[in-house]
């Protein structure tokens, strides 16, 4: 019984791949409107070479940006919890940033930083810091006062109040966050060398795309989401590294 | 203190939702009285449409990109009636990013702004596209590269460490190749980077060379005061004297109704001898529907394109053998395309009114 429901989404995903590869073959669907799933395949295996080529350069900027997303999210976020004022000033402006469609303002980073790795990193940035900003200090700010008082109680300063309660409380909220930034980082990297590059992810899809090839293009996407799921494992390792508790739950 | 501050607060906003709510709903109801109008206006036009004793078939044109001056004559017959004396009601759309004859390919316009470099592609994937080219809009190729004036950028030879922004079209890296290896320059020592959309202002700053429609880029780079160096793709390769843009439709167009077709082209043909003859005043006409552009920037472009849509030839829309055959053979000798294909493939003469 257990094994079943461990089967079932595997058993769907097969069924809708199934459904799919039917369709394209029944229908005769030519290359140009819907490459079939074991075309994708084939061609993945084919141009795996070259495509790993183009993944180094993208998952670089991905992981570059979301390092700097990191970085800057844990600081705000704690700026954010520490002082309201802050709080009240910053947050309606990274609410802002996030508003604006990427897709805009990734042409006018290219304006700006020209072709290189900063306008992409800087993408990825912008779609990454937010979701590690907002649970992070959320998780700050969902502190249980009790733990606070008997800290205080004990003559704890305010940086051992953080260091010691509040910032490895916030963890497990921070983790929840920076699996959504992790995700997004692919996409962002190659949202950013679709407008402009000379190699990455999106300079491939861009190529693929305007010689018809469709299947490439499918190809190359399989490669986004493969790295996207890696990237989410990532920050799960990263979990089971700083949560002692995730490590003993009994595995199911 | 701080509580009755809140509790202001929360009131003061409470009523300037509600009041904001209020205005929404004021100027929607509004909205929808103009809308309601606008369908009244519609209905009375339909009527009027009706009473028109023919039933005007509906044609769908996929521009290539955003409207520009290679289009005026499509617009001008649009303008003009032309598309309706023949039994037409042609509608235009811009397409999304790249896909016109993906979108003609599959029916979902009657007709396609495209390019042979395009078409020679499509025409050569593992599933060709079932498309052909109809009429050529300009007879010979009009773009070329562009530098800087004191860039010191003045032929391909002086590619070489230079950084190159352009589309990422499948041919444009062969074309750089064959242009710079005929000048004895090193290809792979040009850096290329994809930039659709950019324009001349990135020239100098991020990237040193960009492919340049002459009619369009470039005129509005000297309206800029942006002085260029050209070098123009026919001069520097025969073979790069390919036709762009061209007018596409599917093979299940022509064959269920190449009257139509002809119809079409016919109608084309008169829009685009207007712009030859007056391109002033069908910049005019451009620009009433593609207002956003600057009118004396498109009247400049019309004029310089207004000789060059039937340079060298008697028939508008006219296409050659040996200039297909030239195109598919240089993309084939640079590995682009696997085999090029006999020009009857690509492209026909038949729905053009060669008579005159």
């Amino acid at each position: 019984m257990k094994n079943m429901t461990r089967a079932a989404p595997l058993l769907v995903i097969l069924i809708l791949l199934g459904i799919w590869e039917l369709t394209v073959r029944v229908g005769q669907i030519p290359l140009y409107v819907l490459p079939s799933p074991s075309a994708t395949v084939f061609t993945l295996a084919e141009e795996f070479p070259t495509l790993l080529r183009h993944t180094g350069i993208t998952v670089l900027e991905a992981l570059t940006g979301m390092g700097i997303s990191f970085a800057v999210g844990i600081i705000i976020g704690i700026l954010i919890d520490a002082m309201p004022t802050f709080k009240r000033c910053i947050y309606p402006i990274l609410v802002v940033t996030q508003t604006v469609p990427v897709i805009v303002l990734a042409p006018i980073f290219i304006i700006y930083m020209g072709f290189g790795y900063a306008p992409k990193i800087l993408t990825v940035v912008l779609m990454c810091f937010f979701p590690i900003v907002v649970s992070f200090s959320d998780g700050l700010g969902q502190m249980e006062e009790g733990y606070l008082n008997l800290l205080r109680t004990y003559g704890g300063s305010r940086f051992q109040l953080y260091r010691i309660v509040k910032i490895p409380s916030a963890v497990i909220s921070l983790l929840s966050g920076l699996k959504v930034a992790a995700t997004y980082s692919i996409s962002g990297a190659v949202v950013g060398e679709w407008i402009a590059s000379q190699s990455g992810l999106g300079y491939y899809l861009i190529r693929a795309k305007n010689s018809y090839m469709l299947d490439k293009v499918f190809a190359c996407v399989v490669m986004i989401i493969l790295l996207s799921l890696l990237m989410n494992g990532l920050v799960k390792l990263f979990g089971c590294a700083v949560l002692p508790m995730k490590r003993q739950r009994p595995k199911a | 203190m701080t509580n009755k501050w809140k509790k202001k607060l929360i009131i003061l906003t409470a009523v300037s939702m509600v009041w904001g709510l209020a205005a929404c709903g004021s100027s929607l109801s509004e909205e929808k009285a103009g809308a309601a109008k606008q369908t009244e206006q519609d209905k009375q036009k339909d009527a009027k449409e009706q009473e028109a004793p023919a039933e005007l078939e509906k044609v769908t044109v996929i521009l290539d990109y955003v409207p520009n001056t290679n289009h005026t004559g499509i617009y001008t017959a649009l303008n003009r009636g032309y598309y309706e004396e023949e039994g037409m009601d042609v509608e235009v759309i811009e397409p999304t990013d790249g896909a016109t004859a993906t979108l003609v390919a599959q029916q979902k316009g009657n007709f396609g702004i495209s390019y042979q470099e395009d078409v020679t592609i499509a025409k050569s994937s593992e599933d060709p596209l079932p498309i052909k080219t109809v009429a050529a809009i300009i007879q010979h190729n009009t773009s070329g590269f562009v530098s800087l004036a004191d860039s010191g950028i003045e032929s391909p030879a002086d590619f070489e460490g230079k950084t190159y922004a352009g589309w990422g079209g499948p041919g444009e890296s062969a074309v750089l190749e064959a242009c710079m290896a005929k000048d004895g320059a090193d290809f792979s020592k040009l850096d290329m980077v994809i930039s659709d959309g950019t324009g001349f202002e990135a020239l100098g700053k991020s990237c040193d060379i960009m492919w340049f429609f002459e009619g369009w880029d470039s005129v509005m780079a000297e309206m800029n005061d942006c002085k260029l160096n050209y070098m123009e793709c026919r001069q520097l390769d025969e073979r790069l004297d390919y036709y762009t843009p061209v007018i596409i439709t599917s093979d299940a167009q022509i064959e269920s109704d190449p009257e139509m077709v002809s119809a079409f082209l016919r109608a084309t043909q008169k829009g685009y001898k207007d712009v030859i003859e007056d391109p002033e005043g069908c910049a005019e006409i451009l620009h009433s529907y593609a207002p956003d552009y600057d009118e004396e920037m498109l009247k400049k472009s019309q004029t310089y394109l207004a000789g060059k849509f039937m340079e060298d030839t008697d028939t508008w829309g006219e296409m050659k053998d040996e200039v297909w055959e030239r195109y598919s053979s240089f993309l084939q000798e640079y590995g682009v395309i696997e085999k090029a294909l006999p020009p009857s493939d690509y492209y026909t003469n038949e729905f053009l009114d060669l008579k005159e």
